[in-house]
């Protein structure tokens, strides 16, 4: 693909990434300086604030939003591979300043020009095959905020169905909440589990290798019981998977390779 | 009468007389393909609700009905007095039992007799498959009530396409009660195991009479 | 019925290490889901008759005040009494007084959430009148003097070996395994209460303003006998249940009986309006309609006033995740899963029943289930935020949240802790996933590992990279 103007985007790569699986961060670049985007990522950001908005301290997720809206220019895409990230600036932020206009203004500006990944692949760039070299077994998971907070379901099943080393096959109750849930999963920690075993089971019955997500929480979850317990499959961010394995040419990547966060994970590059 | 006027005081527009007509409900759009004739789609929709269907005239489907009858163990029949066709029924298909016959007010005082109760719907509604009943002109509704088994004799002119068509006669002045009875009683709270029979009709039969030769009334 | 919202997290793990309750649940809600699925798909109208029924709530919540003034009158119009109650105590003491003045001694009860709210039962009993439950669940739960556990199938927790116990002690029949012979032996029973009782006692699905009419959506048929049969019809609902007009109640009718158990009708629909007309062979002589405000009105005036459209039909419940792992005791109150998480804190307070707000993963499978499109995750979180407001949450936890904020506002400082994080993780996790958590994350890594940070964060590692002419 080669476009004549390069469309600029913003990478909002989300604390979690940043924090527990930098490679998702690359792999989001990659795929999207794949696909004709020039990628910039402003350092300034940090968290949407989700945590302290969905256990109801607004205080402190309004300040968090403050940063975010500073931290980003005020047109152009901003792109991230976290559907619970893009559903909290579209839908949360709203909410948190649904009593100061100009603010309220500024979030609902940011809430048309935020996507997440796969949404923006598919639906802006109009990708149709990702391009990747990724090969091998893969079941996905509808995160519950991709697909009921942003309606985002077909995008990435039609990207990974084009990838040719995917053998793609869908899971029963691929819809179902994993458990995950923010401060959830700590406040009702067996509830929690007992939800995710039944995602996992789901996921085991399909014999894939791997289960993808758009929403790094969940896979830290999954992966979490999945690491604990040593069930047969491990978890890989879309983003990773949207990329492939050819990313050994950059200079990162050594350091990316490396920060695979649990030991039943996967670096992307695919069945050995 | 304090607690209501209080309540009411507190609650919005009340005080101001009519209610108005308040974005009256949009016109319902033909919910049924307009192919089938309502009758037939009244005998699909019925069955689906776990109720049984014997089309043609009452003598048609004398046995059939007896059969049906005896298979639950049925010994008594009883009708409305004043309903002639449900009689008439009644009457015909006393030998197909053998059966006997009792009123409404005996199985009322506790007749122990496993019992069919029949009586001539009001009216059928085919987009739900449902038998209506109603106390319009002094009507009982026992046989539905508290038969074992429930007969309805339905001439098909009086099946209509909706339930907005059923209710619309009883707009502004309904009679007391007004039964809409799709199918046999039913219960799924033990186990989840769907049975027929909690407290109304075990087996609820219609006999749908064709309309060229539809009962008189 | 008593408030235990607070146990939720006590209850909920009782919950999950009940086999039987568990099994009951997964053949319980999973079936009413699919059904609901296969219903919704089988009727093409179905979503705009969602849309009519939703505008018509909320056109209800908009002129309450209106719609039941109608009401009223077009009941007391066609012979019955309308009494109207602001909380449970005046509720519990107006059925008492009607129990009394009719001479009531034996009472048959169909299904009322709402006079479950009230505690409606042991008001008529300690007036000298024996209450009998009809519903088969109701009736089952009744004899083990439980709670129900689910809006639709409240004795959903009981086996069939369980019911025939319950049956041989209080009814004298024989130990059975077969359950159309439990609802035979039930039916008996009950017929008998029925033609013998001086009142049936139901809630209502609806009231119809336009005519006064009370309609019973039952799959049973009690509801009927209930309120045609006794000499006195006593109907118990909350002031929210009204609709506009009879030519309402088709739309409603297609999405209850579809969203609670995936019927496209129930068994029996019942509208009854007023006393027993002159000529009428049966019905009631006297008529009573208790209406309950019990803390709706006050709903009405704020923001969550949507909650008053709810049609009790537990879609919400059966979609809900949480729910089916724990079941509806662990609320603690008559109303549970989605709908009880936001009911319950409005109607009994708050701080009685914070615990329940925070029992979600803010999935949305209620929301996108729920027949009159009420906002349910919205609510959660708004209570969510209520609850700190009026300080109901610990100390530690709003330490813990300013602490956080205070770092994600300087990005600097959050690099310079993951770089900390990163480096610790390496020494001693060895990169490899963290087995225990301090409190309060601790949580998490009972039956989970925790991912180690990345030695470097990715701010970081972009910085190099850019450095590099990547």
């Amino acid at each position: 693909m080669e476009p004549k103007e390069r469309i600029p985007v913003s990478l909002f790569f989300t604390c979690l990434a940043d924090a527990f699986s930098p490679g998702v961060c690359h792999a989001a670049v990659e795929v999207l300086e794949r696909f004709g985007a020039q990628v910039r990522v402003p350092l300034s950001q940090t968290c949407c604030g989700q945590p302290a908005f969905n256990s109801g301290n607004r205080k402190e997720a309004r300040a968090m939003a403050r940063k975010f809206l500073r931290s980003f220019p005020d047109d152009g895409y901003i792109v991230t591979p976290s559907g619970s990230c893009a559903a909290m600036v579209k839908h949360g932020y709203p909410v948190l300043f649904r009593d100061e206009p100009r603010m309220l203004a500024r979030a609902r500006a940011a809430g048309e020009r935020i996507h997440e990944l796969s949404q923006f692949l598919v639906d802006v760039l109009g990708v149709t095959d990702p391009g990747s070299d990724f090969t091998g077994k893969v079941t996905y998971h509808d995160s519950c905020h991709l697909r009921r907070g942003l309606g985002v379901v077909e995008p990435p099943r039609r990207l990974l169905r084009a990838i040719p080393g995917v053998q793609f096959v869908e899971m029963e109750e691929s819809d179902r909440c994993c458990g995950f849930g923010g401060v959830f999963s700590i406040k009702h920690p067996q509830i929690s589990c007992r939800m995710t075993e039944r995602k996992i089971e789901r996921i085991l019955a399909t014999g894939a290798s791997y289960v993808t997500s758009g929403d790094l929480g969940c896979l830290l979850n999954i992966g979490g019981l999945i690491s604990r317990y040593g069930y047969p499959v491990k978890t890989i961010h879309l983003a990773e998977i949207l990329a492939g394995g050819a990313r050994g040419t950059s200079p990162a990547a050594a350091d990316a390779a490396s920060t695979d966060p649990l030991p039943g994970s996967l670096r992307a590059t695919g069945d050995r | 009468m304090d607690e209501r006027e209080s309540l009411l005081r507190r609650l919005p527009g009340a005080g101001k007389g009519r209610t108005g007509e308040a974005g009256a409900p949009p016109p319902e759009r033909p919910l049924l393909p307009a192919d089938i004739p309502p009758a037939d789609r009244f005998a699909e929709t019925f069955t689906a609700s776990g109720g049984v269907v014997l089309r043609g005239t009452v003598e048609e489907a004398l046995p059939a009905l007896g059969e049906a009858l005896r298979a639950e163990g049925v010994t008594a029949l009883f009708f409305p007095e004043d309903d002639e066709p449900a009689r008439r029924a009644a009457e015909a298909l006393v030998p197909f039992g053998p059966f006997t016959v009792t009123t409404g007010v005996q199985v009322r005082g506790g007749d122990p007799a496993v019992t069919a109760g029949i009586r001539t719907a009001d009216a059928g509604i085919a987009e739900t498959g449902t038998i209506v009943e109603t106390s319009a002109g002094g009507k009982t509704l026992l046989p539905g009530l508290l038969a074992d088994v429930h007969v309805s004799v339905l001439p098909a002119s009086r099946v209509v396409d909706s339930l907005g068509d059923a209710l619309s006669p009883f707009a502004g002045d309904p009679p007391r009660n007004i039964s809409f009875l799709s199918g046999p009683s039913k219960t799924a709270d033990i186990e989840q195991t769907l049975t027929t029979g909690a407290h109304g009709p075990k087996k609820a039969i219609v006999l749908l009479s064709p309309p060229e030769r539809a009962e008189q009334e | 019925m008593e408030l235990n919202a607070n146990a939720f997290g006590r209850n909920s793990r009782k919950s999950l290490a009940d086999k039987g309750l568990q099994e009951a649940l997964g053949r319980t809600t999973g079936r009413f889901s699919l059904h609901r699925a296969a219903a919704v798909a089988a009727f093409p109208g179905f979503e705009a008759a969602r849309e009519r029924a939703s505008r018509v709530k909320q056109d209800v919540l908009d002129r309450l005040g209106a719609y039941l003034e109608r009401f009223i009158a077009e009941a007391e119009k066609r012979g019955a009494t309308v009494h109207v109650a602001r909380d449970a105590a005046q509720a519990r003491e107006i059925a008492a007084r009607i129990a009394r003045d009719e001479g009531v001694t034996l009472a048959v009860k169909s299904k009322s959430m709402a006079a479950e709210e009230v505690s409606f039962n042991e008001a008529l009993e300690a007036a000298g009148v024996t209450v009998v439950e009809s519903d088969l669940g109701e009736f089952i739960i009744q004899l083990a003097g439980e709670p129900p556990s689910h809006i639709i199938a409240p004795a959903v927790h009981k086996t069939r070996e369980e019911v025939s116990r319950l049956f041989e002690r209080h009814l004298g029949e024989a130990r059975t395994d077969s359950i159309p012979a439990l609802v035979a032996m039930a039916r008996k029973h009950l017929r008998a209460k029925f033609l013998s009782a001086g009142m049936g006692v139901s809630g209502a699905n609806f009231l119809v303003a336009d005519t006064g009419s009370i309609v019973l959506v039952t799959n049973e048929g009690n509801g009927r006998m209930g309120t045609i049969l006794p000499r006195v019809h006593l109907a118990v609902a909350g002031i929210e249940k009204v609709i506009p007009r009879m030519a309402d109640l088709p739309d409603f009718l297609r999405v209850l009986p579809r969203s609670a158990s995936g019927q496209a009708i129930s068994s029996y629909v019942s509208i009854v309006t007023g006393t027993k007309r002159p000529g009428d062979p049966e019905g009631p002589e006297r008529m009573h309609i208790l209406l309950l405000d019990c803390g709706r009105s006050a709903i009405l005036e704020g923001k969550y006033r949507e909650v008053l459209k709810c049609i009790r039909c537990g879609a919400c419940l059966n979609a809900c995740p949480v729910y089916q792992s724990v079941g509806g005791h662990a609320y603690g109150w008559v109303y549970s899963g989605p709908i009880g998480a936001v009911l319950t804190p409005l109607l009994a307070g708050l701080p009685e029943a914070a615990a329940l707000p925070d029992a979600s993963t803010l999935c949305g499978a209620c929301a996108e289930v729920c027949p009159v499109k009420i906002p349910l995750p919205d609510f959660l979180l708004e209570l969510r935020s209520d609850a700190r407001d009026q300080g109901l949450k610990t100390p530690g936890e709003i330490a813990g949240m300013k602490g956080y904020a205070a770092v994600m506002k300087r990005a600097g400082l959050l690099e310079a802790l993951e770089r900390v994080a990163g480096a610790l993780g390496r020494l001693f996790a060895k990169g490899k996933g963290i087995a225990g958590l301090p409190y309060p994350l601790s949580g998490w890594t009972e039956r989970r590992d925790f991912p180690s940070p990345a030695p470097l964060p990715f701010r970081k590692q972009w910085k190099i990279r850019r450095g590099a002419g990547g």
